[in-house]
């Protein structure tokens, strides 16, 4: 156990005092948060809207039509419960309610009707762009003089309202688990076999395997660590919010690390040198880091790319952090995430076991 | 009963036979040393004894403990030092000592290594930042961290330049007054002369010889070479017709294998021989003799008699 804790221990300090390696993994982290920061800063020209129709009529649907065909009107209809968990999620920028009754009010054979239109808690520009629209939409509908339909005044709801740094943050810690979980562990050890450091400490009375683990437990610790230093970063500097629980964050944060750390593993296990794991670790986090939704939302890929995103790990930990980050959900909402982070872990540390070299 | 046994080592890879039926002893506070070019199989052999690589056939007893048996019983009382000095990155000389140490079960304090092997200055350095011979100096400090009662060094001056080299060699010096037992591996035959009790002449994974420096040459390179520059009127011909010459070999220079040196000399160096007085550019006479070296055979002749080639190729 003291051999254990002094290779772990050694690794570590090694990678804080590797000042390239850790400026290529936290240093790029934070420049990206500036960067996506500035670029996104203010709030996108698209007004995302969601609709619940209660009246079903003919009418009611041509009227959502209408308000649908606005340029730069994206609106989805939902049922009720749904639309406000998007709205308290922030992924709309507010709910119209089309009442029962809607349709017979604007032929005049019922009572007048009132569209209610459900804001989120804030001033920003898009609620009063989204008043605006669909008072527009509204009274041209009803048709200029006719009073049967009005639309209410707007009641807002609490939201959590997302600025760009909120989801930055999130994101750039699965980047963090994605780089350093894959790059330490690849290179690493690749490059310990190669110099035959692994050998030497075979050398020694040791287990095999306690030699292995410490240095995948140090290579764990090292993403660990890089993502304390991250989030006081980005709570303290960049003014990041987190709207869920800091300890729904773990789960997702030490499994999504094992996934990657295994991927790692296995990567070290398949190639020969360092510079091939270095290669090879390249080729699988680059693509991966701009396809799981951590610099953009996933809806905004193609179908069959988010498909195959879908299948990714990264994905996996993207969104569970944000969920929890971003939309406070309870573990029941990050459930599935961490039960596919697990298997990943499974698989990649069983084939990587498997196929691992000493020499 | 010996330090170190070992009976009838084979190791394969594939076709080839890279450690052959090796089999020796080494007895306790002696170096021994497996003398032998790149690839003949020395380093095999010493990693099966380290408990590195599994033997294919045969056996190898350290203290008494079989090595294949009980690697790690055999790991905590041996000291290693593989060809590549492998340090983990970002680490210093005295972490190294350190971290090697808390390996092992029992272990000495860093501060008395980094004295006793002059690194005391380098200890807040980084490893990779050591000179070769300071590096070495650390990779044999690190094989003595568990205060180990054999030995091994694989090839522990090669590529040092020669004041290192020799700085080295005053420790592994230091090894054996401290009642060590060492294996070492080496190509330089100096080397093994200068540091083995006995030696190991392998080559194609084979034990060819196995004795003390003195005697492998006593045996199989006993002649005495006598070399001198190549001058008109002294050709082969000439030379083999002396008396005591066995063999003659020339290119730039001519090399006179004899048991007699004593009786070659005398004819050589004879005033009335017709070489004695040979007319040179300015017209004045002189000896044909010139640049005489003779010289005892050494462990490198010993190598190429017993295999016809060279230890260096």
């Amino acid at each position: 156990m003291r051999g254990f804790r002094a290779l772990v221990v050694n690794q570590v300090r090694g990678s804080f005092r590797d000042r390239i390696a850790l400026i290529f993994t936290l240093g790029l982290a934070v420049l990206f948060m500036v960067i996506f920061g500035l670029l996104f800063g203010e709030n996108s020209l698209n007004l995302s809207l969601d609709a619940v129709d209660n009246d079903h009529s003919a009418a009611s649907q041509q009227y959502l039509h209408v308000l649908a065909a606005v340029h730069g009107v994206t609106l989805n209809q939902k049922g009720h419960a749904a639309a406000f968990t998007d709205l308290k999620n922030d992924s709309v920028a507010a709910v119209i309610v089309v009442p029962s009754g809607f349709g017979a009010a604007l032929s005049h054979q019922g009572p007048s009707q009132q569209v209610q239109l459900y804001e989120a808690n804030t001033t920003s520009s898009t609620a009063t762009v989204s008043d605006d629209i669909v008072a527009q939409v509204t009274a041209g509908f009803a048709g200029g003089g006719a009073a049967s339909i009005s639309l209410g005044s707007p009641r807002t709801e609490q939201v959590n309202l997302v600025t760009q740094m909120d989801y930055m943050l999130p994101s750039m810690i699965a980047y963090i688990i994605l780089f350093s979980g894959v790059n330490y562990v690849a290179i690493g050890l690749a490059e310990m076999r190669v110099r035959q450091v692994l050998r030497r400490y075979r050398a020694t009375p040791l287990r095999s395997s306690t030699i292995l683990v410490s240095q995948i437990v140090g290579g764990g610790l090292i993403v660990l660590l890089q993502i304390a230093v991250l989030v006081v970063l980005g709570l303290g500097v960049f003014g990041a919010r987190n709207y869920g629980s800091w300890l729904l964050v773990i789960p997702p944060v030490i499994l999504g690390t094992t996934a990657f750390v295994g991927i790692g593993f296995l990567i070290s296990s398949v190639v020969k040198t360092s510079a091939a794991a270095r290669g090879l670790a390249a080729m699988i986090t680059f693509p991966l880091m701009f396809l799981s939704g951590i610099f953009f939302p996933m809806d905004a890929l193609p179908k069959v790319v988010q498909t195959i995103a879908r299948v990714l790990p990264l994905a996996w930990v993207s969104d569970a952090l944000h969920q929890v980050m971003n939309s406070g959900a309870g573990f029941s909402a990050i459930t599935t995430d961490c039960l596919i982070l697990v298997a990943w872990t499974v698989v990649t540390f069983t084939l990587a076991a498997w196929r691992f070299r000493w020499e | 009963m010996a330090d170190i046994e070992v009976m009838g080592l084979v190791k394969r890879y594939g076709d080839l036979t890279a450690v052959d039926n090796v089999s020796f002893s080494v007895e306790h506070g002696e170096i021994f040393g497996l003398l032998g070019p790149n690839g003949a199989g020395k380093t095999t052999t010493l990693e099966m004894m380290e408990g590195l690589r599994v033997p294919d056939a045969g056996a190898a007893r350290i203290l008494g403990t079989d090595v294949a048996g009980n690697p790690r019983a055999v790991k905590e009382r041996i000291g290693v030092q593989l060809q590549l000095t492998a340090v983990p990155d970002f680490t210093t000389v005295r972490e190294a000592i350190q971290l090697f140490g808390s390996l092992y079960e029992h272990s000495r304090p860093a501060g008395d290594l980094l004295r006793e092997f002059d690194l005391e200055e380098k200890a807040s350095t980084y490893t990779d930042k050591l000179s070769g011979g300071q590096m070495q100096r650390l990779s044999i400090a690190l094989a003595l961290v568990n205060d180990p009662e054999v030995v091994f060094l694989d090839e522990p001056t090669t590529g040092l330049d020669p004041q290192a080299r020799l700085n080295l060699w005053v420790v592994i010096e230091g090894l054996r007054e401290r009642g060590k037992t060492v294996v070492l591996t080496t190509h330089y035959m100096e080397e093994a002369e200068r540091l083995c009790r006995r030696v190991a002449i392998i080559d194609h994974g084979r034990i060819v010889a196995l004795d003390t420096p003195p005697r492998l040459i006593a045996e199989h390179a006993p002649g005495t070479t006598v070399e001198l520059d190549a001058v008109p009127g002294l050709d082969v011909a000439v030379l083999e017709a002396l008396p005591g010459v066995d063999h003659v070999t020339a290119d730039e220079r001519v090399s006179i294998a004899t048991r007699t040196p004593e009786v070659v000399l005398h004819a050589l160096l004879d005033p009335r021989a017709p070489w004695a007085d040979v007319a040179s550019a300015d017209g004045e006479g002189r000896h044909g003799v010139r640049d005489l070296i003779v010289r005892q055979g050494t462990l490198e002749d010993v190598f190429i008699s017993l295999t016809g080639g060279s230890l260096r190729s």
